[in-house]
């Protein structure tokens, strides 16, 4: 018998401006560290990490993508797939705050219609040097109907909350399907992570 | 404030009788009021800096020169009336000099510093010339210049994301393995999914290796595309 690693896989993406901390609040998120050194994602980088929700052990393999605009042919091309997209700006740029609006419309143009979004105005650690009030970042998540935190993958807060609460998101409106094989099933054609094709029976 | 020559000769002829030239008297009036600087000065300059207040320093001396002369009872109205005709030309002519000079100086100024423009943009790349708008201009010798396209980023990008997803799942497997939990005859099967748009479309070799199965990796994981 083969041992089953996973329950369900989840997709997610990490979108918003450069340098407003995409990568360090994965890499918090995936290996509980912080780097104060800025490098720039090339292109599209991922991680993964297996969470544990409601009784299922859910693999997150989550997308980073490089926020500079000469990559944006290739990040777009990575919505699709997603599940889950997380937007973040970054509370003492104003401008990453202001291109909300811009990275919402690459969702509804690139990403599939039912993906679950949600706002993450980070570098909340840095009080002294904010710009973006926090009921800014409240109110368009609320126009735009999506949850809003504000984290700091510095100090860690809020970092395992938002990643948990999309999975949360994601995981309600999966289909509930029992695992009723041990085996992963790899080889029928089903849906990618293979709960979609026996829902609803 | 610049007044005629003429302006002043008139104005004075109204206001008295005195055969004194009218100009030079008003002029001599002016002076005698206004700075004490030496008007005789203007005399001694070149000829190529004379303006227009230089001249009307020149007819005041030679309108008090006059009122000398005429204060022993010569009569040099003639005269006088010919300087002050020979003056008025003479500013005529120096007030056109200075304005001609500084159009020339405000052109050669112009001329100057378009033609620095242009020897800038030539020297900031030839290929100028042939980039339109939207173009980019490539120094060949610049060792970080552009060199790869998209498509070569975005295949060497799903390459390495392959491998890695590759290398977690190898290490996944190593790990159970290495707690004894996996037997070691049967090696687990583990999905990763790294199926792009463009992965679907570019790249026939991850598909053989899909269909195939049969290396190491493909035994261990398959990918999947819709």
């Amino acid at each position: 018998m083969a041992k089953k690693t996973y329950d369900l896989l989840f997709k997610l993406l990490l979108i918003g401006d450069s340098g407003v901390g995409k990568t360090c609040v994965l890499f918090r998120f995936s290996d509980d560290a912080f780097n104060t050194t800025f490098i720039s994602t090339i292109g599209i980088d991922f991680k993964i990490k297996t969470v544990e929700l409601q009784g299922k052990k859910i693999k997150l393999q989550i997308w980073d993508t490089a926020g500079q605009e000469r990559f944006h042919t290739i990040t777009t091309s990575y919505y699709r797939g997603a599940m889950g997209i997380m937007l973040v700006y970054d509370i003492t740029n104003a401008k990453s705050f202001e291109n909300i609006s811009k990275w919402l419309r690459n969702i509804d143009e690139h990403a599939n219609e039912d993906v679950e979004r949600m706002l993450l105005g980070n570098k909340c650690d840095m009080e002294d040097k904010r710009v973006v009030p926090k009921a800014k970042g409240e109110q368009i998540a609320r126009e735009h109907g999506i949850r809003f935190f504000e984290t700091s993958a510095k100090a860690n807060i809020n970092i395992e909350k938002a990643f948990l609460t999309l999975a949360e998101d994601i995981l309600r409106k999966t289909p509930v399907k029992e695992p009723n094989s041990e085996n992963v099933d790899i080889s029928s054609g089903g849906g990618v992570t293979g709960w979609k094709s026996k829902c609803c029976s | 404030t610049h007044l005629s020559l003429g302006y002043f000769a008139l104005l004075c002829c109204q206001q008295n009788s005195y055969f004194i030239p009218a100009s030079f008297g008003v002029v001599w009036f002016v002076m005698e009021f206004g700075e004490e600087s030496s008007p005789a000065l203007a005399f001694d300059k070149d000829a190529f800096e004379l303006t227009v207040e230089d001249v009307y320093d020149i007819s005041y001396v030679i309108g008090r020169d006059l009122l000398k002369i005429s204060s022993t009872g010569e009569d040099v109205s003639d005269l006088q009336f010919r300087i002050v005709r020979v003056l008025e030309m003479f500013e005529t002519l120096v007030n056109k000099y200075n304005l001609s000079l500084e159009e020339l100086k405000m052109e050669r100024d112009n001329l100057k510093s378009e033609l620095d423009r242009v020897i800038k943009e030539r020297s900031s790349g030839q290929a100028t010339q042939t980039a339109g708008p939207n173009q980019l201009v490539v120094d060949l010798t610049d060792p970080n210049r552009p060199r790869f396209t998209m498509q070569e980023l975005k295949e060497v990008l799903q390459e390495r994301n392959q491998l890695k997803a590759q290398l977690m799942v190898a290490q996944e497997e190593l790990q159970l393995y290495k707690s004894g939990i996996l037997p070691q005859a049967e090696p687990a099967m583990v999905e990763v999914d790294l199926e792009t748009p463009a992965a679907t479309q570019h790249n026939p070799a991850t598909i053989n290796n899909a269909k195939e199965e049969r290396t190491t990796i493909g035994k261990l994981f398959s990918f999947k595309r819709k």
